[in-house]
């Protein structure tokens, strides 16, 4: 039972990749349509934008964390990065080369001399890259290969009682064959924070996750802001969830029962195995930025309303609250856990298949939102 | 089928597992009252009567607080219950 | 010079004759862009619509609001996945209320992806057909320009082109991005970027962008990505204005180059 069904790439510091990308990421703004450019013309790069024109404010530090976070994730073979040559460009290559990065190419907008000479160098060395990519072979790796991330979005009523605990019974299942687990999103914790800190492995950990909760309250209490609107979510509220802390006492069951191991920082890669949380927004596209930056190789995403969300590194499985919508929406969503509600299935046994899902799409095999493309992305700031 | 779950021994609401249709008997987990109100799929329904500022009970754990005194066999969501944090009080 | 323009009823003459495809929210940019490619339209990735808060709820959909308002936009197809703080069925009818030729999909209410993007392609061609193409004189040619405000040769054409009786505005954003997103709800039918000397050349997806260079190292390096070099006389460049506004592409518009930045005005959530 404990000899672990997984093949994966393994890296030259020793993490694993479930898959074997090569990433086109631009450091600036305005490269990001060379980055575009270069996916859609090679055999199989893939290429994030973003809005980040170098500038150098509060929010430098975060971002300069989430790129490299992002370039090295253990799913990327290798990274193309397309620059001005900016000192704090170069400090974003330097970090992903330090988080892990085996192969990296350093393109200067400077040095190829236009957009045009920059895209046509670019896809070049892609298709050079994803021919050396399809060398490596996946290789049987441990059950510690496995870095989940637990997400929500697009909540309703039935999440906290299908789709969330059975996540949670396969997050126990994978931690307690040594795999890593994160929990993120700590607005959608706010409210639930005491029953995750009373799990935690020793009481500075539980504070850290009841401090986390409170700096990110008082934050949003100092700027007046009223969450109104974004939380809980028009959708949430239509789908019958009444309050923040509602929604976060049925989000919070995606951890299952584990003792919580540490806290880390949005964008922070874990130093150990176990459950962590992971300070996010509940933004969903933001949150997995921070996850795949956080060395996160492999997400469940449950959703009552259906999202087509994906990410150009992390494969996404989607599994559906409720029959009805996974019924309307097949061409997104990968597992149902509707039947639970339905009185089909108990919460093990869904747990139990969403367990043998992440084994398989962890083996290679594709998700809905691989095989449709989709990997949106999206920079995540605290001071705009 | 079960029409609603309740999730917890001490909790004061259900989650209706399919529609609920006004003045359906429900009886179920020892309780019986009659839905005063349509609610739908997902949607929560009061279990017990709550008074005004008493807190709603969901998972065991506390969700919010009743703006109104809501009877059992309501509707219960935001037009009478606020969460406690982050929440404006005018709504 | 007589210029030609595209009739866009309600919107204005517009220099160009784009329809656009308006994700709601980051999780339909996808499905737009796809759409997009199909029927030859044009949109564009952002990161908003959900998880957002205070004024930016008001102040992302004014924004889009006015991206669909663009006197370069013949017709519009908002597609939302419908859950999203800014709701795209709403941001429909209140674009409705100022252009007949907008429509919206919603992909939760769509039956998936490929529903989304075969009901999508369809709704697009028939707003082609429902408002086709029409040349119309342009008679009130609005132009921006991107730049601090102590440039020299920005204050020179400025001059020369209210000489000419055109109307300009006069931005410097953070960024080009975030000036070109200012000069765009200033319904500016083109726009004179002169990009700092460490900073490239960029484009707008719906509006002609004439990159002007310095004599900056990178500049010098890169001098193809620019429509002007650096010292060009005013003359050239009002020449090149009104050229561009008659339908010549510039190197960004070839180049596809650029994005449309969204003003955020608060931390996510």
């Amino acid at each position: 039972m404990n000899i672990s069904p997984l093949k994966a790439y393994l890296r030259p510091n020793g993490s694993w990749g479930l898959r074997n990308h090569v990433l086109v990421l631009p450091l600036h703004s305005a490269l990001s349509s060379s980055a575009r450019a270069i996916e859609e013309a090679s055999q199989g790069a893939v290429a994030i934008t973003h809005d980040w024109s170098g500038e150098i404010d509060a929010d430098l530090e975060r971002i300069i964390s989430t790129l490299a976070g992002f370039a090295s994730n253990p799913n990327n073979f290798a990274t193309i990065f397309l620059t001005l040559d900016s000192p704090n460009e170069r400090r974003i290559i330097e970090r992903a080369e330090s988080l892990g990065l085996p192969n990296v190419v350093h393109l200067s907008l400077a040095d190829a001399g236009s957009m045009h000479k920059l895209v046509d160098v670019g896809i070049l060395e892609a298709d050079q890259l994803l021919t050396r990519a399809l060398l490596q072979e996946r290789i049987p790796a441990p059950w510690s290969a496995i870095v989940l991330g637990l997400e929500c979005g697009g909540s309703d009523a039935l999440s906290g009682i299908t789709a969330n605990p059975a996540l949670g019974v396969a997050s126990d299942m994978l931690v307690d064959l040594g795999a890593t687990s994160i929990l993120g999103e700590t607005t959608e914790i706010l409210g639930a924070e005491h029953l995750l800190a009373a799990r935690a492995i020793t009481p500075e950990v539980g504070v850290e996750i009841v401090n986390t909760v409170l700096r990110y309250e008082s934050s949003i209490n100092y700027e007046g802001i009223d969450l109104r609107g974004a939380q809980p979510s028009r959708g949430n509220i239509e789908g019958g969830l009444s309050t923040l802390e509602e929604k976060s006492l049925g989000a919070a069951k995606k951890a299952g029962n584990a003792v919580f191991t540490g806290v880390l920082e949005y964008a922070e890669v874990p130093s150990a195995h176990g459950l962590f949380f992971m300070d996010t927004p509940g933004h969903d596209i933001e949150q997995l930025t921070g996850f795949a930056a956080g060395h996160v190789n492999i997400v469940v995403f449950t959703s009552g309303r259906g999202t087509p969300t994906g990410s150009a590194t992390m494969p996404v499985i989607k599994v559906a609250t409720n029959t009805p919508m996974a019924t309307s929406l097949k061409d997104l969503i990968d597992l149902n856990a509707g039947t639970i509600a339905d009185g089909i299935e108990s919460l093990s046994e869904v747990g139990n298949r969403i367990f043998n899902e992440i084994v398989a799409v962890a083996n290679g095999k594709e998700t809905k939102a691989e095989r449709g493309g989709h990997h949106e992305f999206s920079l995540s700031r605290l001071y705009n | 089928m079960r029409k609603i779950l309740i999730l917890h021994s001490s909790d004061n609401v259900a989650v209706c597992l399919s529609e609920i249709i006004k003045g359906e008997i429900i009886e179920q987990d020892g309780k019986k009252f009659s839905a005063l109100e349509s609610i739908p799929r997902g949607h929560k329904i009061a279990i017990a009567n709550i008074d005004l500022n008493e807190g709603i009970i969901k998972y065991g754990e506390r969700m919010g607080h009743a703006t109104s005194r809501i009877n059992a066999g309501s509707h219960v969501h935001v037009h009478n219950v606020l969460g406690d944090r982050l929440a404006s009080s005018d709504s | 010079m007589k210029m030609e323009g595209f009739d866009h009823g309600t919107r204005g003459i517009g220099v160009r004759d784009y329809q656009l495809i308006l994700p709601s929210v980051v999780c339909s940019t996808h499905i737009s862009r796809r759409i997009a490619k199909d029927v030859n339209a044009v949109t564009f990735s952002h990161q908003h619509g959900c998880g957002i808060i205070g004024a930016d709820v008001a102040g992302i959909g004014d924004f889009f609001a006015s991206l669909a308002d663009h006197p370069n936009v013949s017709s519009v197809l908002v597609v939302s996945l419908g859950c999203e703080t800014i709701q795209g069925q709403e941001l429909a009818e209140k674009l409705v209320t100022k252009n007949a030729s907008t429509k919206y999909q919603i992909i939760q209410d769509s039956g998936g992806v490929e529903a989304t993007v075969t009901a999508g392609i369809t709704a697009v061609r028939s707003l082609q057909e429902s408002y086709p193409t029409k040349r119309r004189p342009l008679n009130d040619l609005r132009v921006g320009i991107s730049a601090s405000s102590n440039s020299s040769i920005a204050n020179n054409l400025l001059e020369a082109l209210s000489a000419l009786d055109i109307y300009t505005e006069l931005v410097g954003g953070k960024s080009p991005a975030d000036s070109f997103s200012h000069l765009m709800e200033k319904k500016v039918h083109l726009i004179l970027s002169f990009p700092t000397g460490d900073q490239p050349a960029s484009g707008f997806p719906l509006i002609p962008v004439i990159n002007i260079a310095s004599d900056s190292a990178l500049h010098q390096a890169i001098s193809a990505d620019f429509d002007v070099p650096a010292g060009t006389p005013v003359e050239n460049i009002v020449k090149l204005i009104l050229e561009v506004a008659n339908g010549r592409e510039t190197i960004a518009e070839i180049n596809k180059s650029g994005e449309i930045l969204a003003p955020r005005l608060v931390r996510s959530t």
